[in-house]
């Protein structure tokens, strides 16, 4: 093979030599320089992106074990996208003296974890999706036990590993089923060759369980409770937005091109499978005051609605799914970069803390509020029709009763979205938080949130373009 | 019952008896002691289906190599006295309730399953050829793999470090 086919994975190529010049960097850096990496990780992952656009082509290479196409490329440029921001939200984290001995490291396992994510989500064939797999999952556990001299952040670590360690356990003795009874590991063979029969049935139950623990589907969501809460808030971000859309989209893909032919048995998990972290979501967030846990919860119960659109089993399911995928991205970093504003500026995170917000940092309050109108899907914010496309992929299937959870579910949602609302509003306080003004790069992070709301909201041409590019069964 | 048959069996039950005293036992020098005949009884099944260079392999990494690793660990963090909190009896048995249930499921799906059944002549696996597949980029090579878990070596080493690296001596605890 050639180097012309070689460069189809530019944007992977790109990303690992961003980790090289990080890594590189190191050796002339010295005392004073080392927040000059800040900067650096910005550019590179800049860079990366720009590459994988510019340079990023479609091809099948390795034989079959890597494969880019138009969808793949969105998806890994939305995910360039969201690391950039979590890396501007996570500027005043990263320079707290506690952390000075190790700027670089975070930075490096980031783009770790990317390199992994973009080879899952290009992988062809079931070694290449595992190995990529591993490479998302291992760094992130030493991301999440970042503070580990916090018990809970060590505790965060420790579980994440563990509870990982299981559900790859799970994932692969299924996919070693499937294997035994097609004799491939290849995305393309194992699709035509796959029969209904009870091997490779349980095989496919236990990938999808291992699925459902990386994007914490409940029944299988006990590791995020404490891994999102005791990880730093910019490592529970970057997990409950980069890496669950990663997972997602794989399993989406995995589901429609591999399964294809078992979607009647998949169809019925995942409806349980979505009923039920639609509902635990949502009552774990009801309960929540912090507002860094709140935000965690709620995006279990963004997963459950994810797999209605994963239910369409059509080119618009696909397309619904990334194109909430990206919404969700600009909601949930918007709603974590406000809170990551103030918890830097007064260290004050409970919803209690907002009253009276709205008289003295309006800017603040109006960013929130619009991030939490998308989670919650009013409209005419972005989550609206995120949330409406996925209903209606799964309307086209005829799953009617499954919608009627959801909206019900949608409805509980807004309760709890609107809490924090009310108190920055309508809630008086003696003590509000004092008018402050942001540091430049988390406010420009949530700009870049606020802009990406309205641009995918209004402009049709982005759901249209996803699918376009997304395939159906 | 055949030799061929009963070899498979004492070194699948060997696997099966250490496996379970490595993650019963409370001492954790002992658990690493456990988890060598585990692997080692893995590389005697790997000579059992003529894979010798894999059984080699096992040997020298696994059973060589990561327990050695395991135990220098062990006695270096000064863990070795280390027991670990005893589990309570109900969640115990919940415990081997589930993991019986999935096992019973597991096995009577794939005993019930009519696999095709393989030559008979066992496949020869030459270190060549292993080195070949290694390194070829069409199908059924592993060039973008082998490449692919240096990166995530690389990774976990940086992770490794993260965690393990000390604080500056000057800074106060959190």
């Amino acid at each position: 093979m050639g180097l012309t086919e070689i460069l189809t994975m530019s944007h992977e190529l790109a990303l690992i030599a961003a980790l090289i010049i990080l890594l590189i960097s190191e050796i002339f850096s010295d005392e004073k320089s080392k927040y000059k990496f800040i900067p650096l990780a910005f550019a590179l992952i800049l860079g990366a992106g720009v590459v994988g656009l510019i340079f990023g082509k479609t091809g099948i290479i390795f034989g079959g074990m890597y494969q880019n196409d138009a969808l793949r490329m969105a998806m890994k440029l939305i995910l360039d996208l969201a690391t950039l921001i979590v890396f501007l939200q996570s500027t005043e984290w990263i320079k707290h003296p506690h952390n000075k001995n190790r700027v670089l490291e975070f930075y490096l396992l980031v783009f770790a974890t990317l390199i992994g994510m973009n080879f899952m989500i290009s992988s062809g064939d079931f070694l290449m999706f595992y190995l990529g797999l591993e490479l998302a999952t291992i760094p992130i556990a030493a991301l999440a036990a970042f503070d580990r001299l916090k018990n809970n952040s060590a505790e965060a670590g420790i579980k994440l590993i563990l509870s990982s360690a299981l559900s790859t356990g799970l994932l692969l003795y299924g996919l070693s089923m499937i294997y035994g009874t097609t004799g491939s590991i290849y995305f393309s063979e194992i699709k035509e060759l796959i029969t209904l029969n009870s091997l490779s049935m349980l095989g496919m139950i236990f990938f999808i369980t291992g699925m459902a623990f990386k994007i914490s589907l409940a029944p299988f969501h006990f590791w995020t409770a404490d891994v999102y809460q005791g990880s730093p808030i910019a490592v529970t971000s970057y997990l409950s937005v980069v890496s669950k859309g990663a997972a997602i989209f794989i399993f989406t893909f995995v589901l429609y091109n591999v399964f294809g032919a078992t979607s009647a048995i998949w169809t019925q998990i995942l409806v349980m499978l979505s009923v039920i972290t639609m509902t635990i979501g949502n009552l774990f967030a009801l309960r929540q005051q912090n507002l860094k846990r709140f935000l965690a919860y709620s995006s279990i119960a963004q997963a459950g609605f994810i797999m209605l659109g994963i239910l369409g089993q059509s080119a618009i399911g696909m397309g619904s799914v990334i194109y909430f995928l990206l919404i969700y991205i600009f909601s949930n970093l918007g709603a974590f970069g406000v809170v990551a504003i103030i918890s830097a500026q007064t260290g004050k995170e409970t919803i209690a803390d907002y009253r009276g917000l709205y008289a003295t940092n309006p800017k603040l309050s109006l960013a929130l509020m619009l991030a939490l109108f998308s989670l919650a899907g009013i409209p005419p914010v972005a989550g609206f029709f995120g949330k409406l496309f996925l209903f209606n992929a799964a309307a086209s299937q005829g799953y009617y009763w499954l919608l009627f959870v959801a909206v019900v579910n949608a409805t509980i949602s807004l309760y709890y979205y609107l809490l924090p609302v009310k108190a920055m509003f309508i809630e008086k306080t003696d003590s509000p938080i004092a008018t402050f003004k942001a540091k430049p790069y988390m406010a420009l992070s949530v700009a870049i949130c606020m802009v990406g709301l309205v641009v995918t909201g209004f402009a049709s041409v982005i759901f249209e373009y996803l699918v376009s590019v997304s395939s159906g069964l | 019952m055949n030799f061929h048959e009963t070899f498979f069996i004492l070194l699948a039950a060997i696997i099966m008896i250490f496996s379970v005293l490595v993650v019963t036992t409370d001492k954790i020098l002992r658990a690493a002691t456990y988890l060598l005949f585990v692997l080692l009884a893995t590389a005697g099944l790997y000579y059992w289906l003529q894979y010798e260079f894999m059984a080699a392999v096992q040997v020298a990494l696994y059973a060589g190599g990561i327990v050695v690793l395991i135990v220098f660990s062990v006695l270096l963090t000064h863990q070795i006295h280390h027991k670990l909190v005893s589990i309570t009896l109900t969640r115990k048995l919940l415990a081997f309730g589930i993991a019986g249930l999935g096992a019973l499921v597991s096995i009577v799906t794939i005993v019930n399953y009519d696999f095709n059944t393989a030559p008979a002549e066992a496949m020869k696996v030459d270190v060549r050829q292993i080195g070949l597949h290694l390194v070829n980029t069409g199908h059924n090579g592993f060039a973008l793999p082998f490449e692919v878990v240096s990166i995530l070596l690389l990774a976990a080493l940086i992770g490794a470090i993260t965690i393990a690296k000390k604080e500056e001596s000057n800074s106060d605890n959190i």
